[in-house]
């Protein structure tokens, strides 16, 4: 399935994410590891063959190198995956 | 508004027992653990009051949770879904908790559509809230019922990790379960938990509480 491994990718960023905003008290998660994962899907070609995938992913490593709350580049990375769904 | 406690083995039999007295079907009411151990679970269930005002609105003081209310039922009127947002009662972090039919897609795979839109409502409604503080969204309780579920697999875990002196691991989990596998067990003396693996297949593993060295 195209795009599957992207997908994968950005799950687990998501995933990152969320055991930072959830407070999931058994990993200290940092923004590097976080950045680490988002790099880690800007590395696969599969995000430039749908539109706004690279775009969305790129805004969400500006959002954690600027600090911004676990929400908003999760709500970010969520836009990647659906948008790599709906490609 | 009624409530019942209920007693059995595990949260979903206690609840059940409640169900039974109250004459109620789980959707329409509020769970509270009172107590939980190997042998028995103690819960109270209390009816939720549909036709009640919401309490935010005779409360001005949680007027955040009325914003946060307001602005996800018209995110979800823009998005064609047609479900009522009520403020859970009592809640302390503010939870929203969503009703209506067919609302399975809202859900989404493994609850990540749910978790999506929680984290679009804490991006929308963020600048009301103090720092660190979080909007908790729920569909259909499938947030608490997981949690119900995961606290169940984790005292059954404990158990065997008792009887048998080996660790066991779970299945991967989102954070908020792993969350609730922790705190469910972080009181019993005789297991410990932790986690490995990376996300999203991270996993929970509990085991005997080894003795402090001397």
């Amino acid at each position: 399935m195209p795009g599957r491994a992207a997908a994968g990718r950005i799950r687990k960023a998501i995933a990152l994410v969320n055991s930072v905003a959830d407070g999931a008290g058994d990993e200290d998660v940092t923004p590097t590891e976080i950045a680490e994962a988002i790099r880690d899907c800007l590395e696969l070609s599969e995000v430039d063959q749908v539109a706004n995938v690279r775009r969305y992913l790129g805004e969400a490593l500006d959002a954690v190198s600027d600090g911004m709350p676990a929400d908003f580049v999760a709500m970010t990375l969520y836009a990647a995956l659906g948008a790599l769904s709906d490609g | 508004m009624s409530s019942a406690e209920g007693r059995g083995r595990t949260v979903d039999e206690a609840v059940d027992a409640a169900l039974i007295e109250l004459k109620e079907s789980r959707r329409n009411v509020d769970v509270k653990v009172i107590s939980e151990t190997p042998e028995e679970t103690l819960v109270e269930v209390t009816v939720i009051d549909h036709t009640a005002v919401p309490a935010i609105d005779s409360a001005p003081a949680n007027g955040k949770a009325e914003v946060a209310r307001g602005l996800v039922e018209g995110l979800l009127k823009h998005m064609g879904v047609r479900a009522q947002v009520t403020v859970r009662t009592g809640s302390e972090p503010i939870t929203l908790d969503i009703s209506g039919r067919d609302l399975g897609a809202l859900i989404g795979w493994r609850g990540e559509t749910l978790r999506a839109l929680q984290s679009v409502t804490n991006v929308m409604v963020g600048r009301h809230l103090a720092e660190g503080e979080r909007i908790i969204v729920d569909v259909e309780r499938y947030r608490q019922r997981r949690e119900h579920t995961v606290r169940e697999i984790a005292l059954r875990a404990a158990r065997q990790v008792k009887m048998t002196g080996d660790a066991i691991t779970l299945d991967a989990m989102q954070p908020f379960e792993r969350r609730a596998i922790h705190l469910a067990l972080e009181g019993d003396p005789d297991v410990t938990s932790g986690s490995i693996g990376e996300e999203p297949e991270r996993r929970v593993v509990v085991g005997p509480r080894k003795p402090a060295a001397e």
